[in-house]
């Protein structure tokens, strides 16, 4: 285990590389290059937030801002599920000629989409700064813990579809599915309180996506800290997770070669 | 410094069978639903059988054999690239391998940045690349065609510059799968040399080739390889020989 996480340590450079040119792969080829990342889901925010602020009678400034956040954590998981899933596949040139070790190329996947989420969460910011100044406090500094806890969690999970993704070529349109039925019972888009009012608490309480999603929102939102709860089940989704990959891995991780 | 060698005792090694079957989710489960029907069966290929061999330092190892007949995949597997199935392998000393030199380029990045790429997926650091970059652009010889994105390569190009980052740095162990043969007529001669050079800084070294020549200048041990067995080992002429009657071919 100690040489397996030396191992990812000692290849920094490599996937550092990697995320990096994921990155300027993906802006090379637009117009508006790094501010793409920034444009796009405050634009899905404005039409979904005038349209539901209209259905629902919110204000829709308060409530702008909570999609957006919505948003942006949210395509962040999808695209570690589903990039995750085709990690090793579209590593296969350097898993067959070089021995790092293969969670290398999930990390580079969630970095690469982390990186994105900091880019995406500057308009975030500005926003509230301006429509909410009275939230800025110190528990702010929660809502920046809430990148190493994502990469704790999105890491291990990305790790785990990579193996299944190997194995079974067709697990994408299949996760895509999973992933609108998990949206559809998340608070991302809805605010919590309709969940509530309708009775569906348990979708909220037991959600561990509700609660990734406070970690951001109790600081940035409502300007205040998130509760134990938030993080422990956060804590406990990463760990699941992690004993999932470590168990996957240790069985699975020599033979990915043949399935390439 | 501790001596380098390769061993390997009883070594086994299959193909997983199921990497060949239709993989997806839904034949997953049409199957779970399916009665038990015969159908075609996929049986793991052996591609190394019950192989014993030890290599010492300073030995020249020369690997002869059909297409199949296991030669690449004992170097994949000394590599550390394949699982075993059974049986022991150590190893021991840095390897250094030179297998497919095309995989894993970058198309849209230039020459010059691919030379950074590739020597962080050999493990280097960023500083001894920038120290060996000019070295590398030297030998690979593409004049201003270095600053070009990858893909306006021809693939002769592509195959010289991948030499030069791949063989710039040695090792202990080197593993060589049939590279000699690269480029145009003046490149082949510098790429010898380069080979040439590397071989003599190595402590081991082992070859996959069918070029017979380049075999007998090189190495003074041959082991010849046939479906999957280990066949013969030893003295590098006998193993052509060995290796000529196995295959029925007559000199």
């Amino acid at each position: 285990m100690i040489n397996y996480i030396s191992g990812i340590w000692d290849a920094r450079y490599f996937w550092v590389h990697l995320s990096l040119s994921d990155l300027r792969s993906r802006w090379r080829r637009s117009f508006f290059g790094i501010f793409w990342s920034m444009i796009q889901p405050l634009g899905i925010t404005l039409l979904i937030s005038f349209v539901f602020s209209r259905l629902f009678n919110t204000d829709i400034t308060r409530y702008a801002p909570h999609v957006l956040s919505g948003i942006i954590i949210w395509e962040f998981l999808v695209a570690s599920v589903t990039g995750g899933a085709l990690s090793f596949l579209q590593a296969d040139a350097y898993i067959k000629q070089c021995k790092h070790p293969l969670a290398i190329y999930p990390l580079r996947t969630v970095l690469a989409a982390l990186m994105m989420l900091m880019m995406a969460s500057v308009p975030l910011i500005g926003w509230i700064l301006f429509i909410m100044p009275e939230n800025l406090g110190l528990c702010w500094i929660s809502a920046l813990l809430a990148f190493p806890i994502l990469l704790l969690i999105a890491w291990p999970l990305s790790t785990f579809m990579a193996y299944i993704g190997v194995r079974f070529r067709d697990l994408v349109p299949a996760l895509t599915l999973i992933l609108q039925a998990l949206w559809f019972v998340s608070p991302v888009y809805f605010e919590v309180k309709m969940f509530r009012a309708a009775g569906l608490d348990n979708f909220v309480d037991y959600n561990p996506i509700y609660h990734l999603l406070q970690i951001i929102r109790a600081p940035l939102l409502q300007g205040e800290w998130p509760t134990v709860e938030n993080y422990s089940f956060c804590l406990i989704t990463a760990i699941v997770f992690l004993i999932l990959a470590i168990w996957l891995g240790s069985r699975a991780e020599r033979r990915v070669i043949f399935y390439l | 410094m501790t001596e380098n060698f390769i061993s390997l005792h009883q070594v086994n090694l299959h193909y997983a069978s199921v990497a060949y079957k239709e993989r997806s989710l839904k034949s997953l489960m049409a199957n779970a639903l399916k009665t038990r029907r015969a159908k075609a069966v996929f049986s793991d290929i052996h591609a190394l059988k019950d192989i014993s061999l030890t290599i010492h330092q300073g030995e020249r190892v020369g690997l002869l054999g059909h297409n199949g007949a296991g030669k690449s995949t004992l170097l994949k597997t000394i590599a550390g690239l394949y699982p075993i199935s059974g049986g022991e392998i150590q190893v021991q000393g840095q390897v250094r391998s030179l297998f497919d030199l095309s995989l894993g380029f970058e198309p849209d990045a230039t020459g010059r940045e691919n030379i950074l790429y590739r020597g962080l997926l050999l493990g280097l650091s960023p500083k001894f690349i920038a120290q060996k970059k000019e070295e590398i652009i030297k030998f690979a010889d593409l004049g201003e065609f270095i600053d070009y994105p990858i893909k306006t390569f021809s693939a002769g190009m592509q195959v010289r510059l991948a030499f030069a980052i791949s063989t710039s740095v040695g090792g202990d162990i080197l593993l060589l799968d049939e590279v000699i043969g690269a480029g145009d007529a003046n490149f082949m001669v510098k790429a010898k040399n380069r080979i040439t050079s590397l071989i003599e800084q190595s402590k081991i070294l082992v070859l996959a080739s069918h070029d017979f020549s380049a075999l007998k200048s090189l190495c003074h041990r041959g082991i010849v390889f046939h479906q999957g067995e280990l066949v013969f080992d030893g003295e590098i002429l006998k193993a052509i020989d060995i290796y000529n009657k196995v295959n029925g071919m007559t000199i």
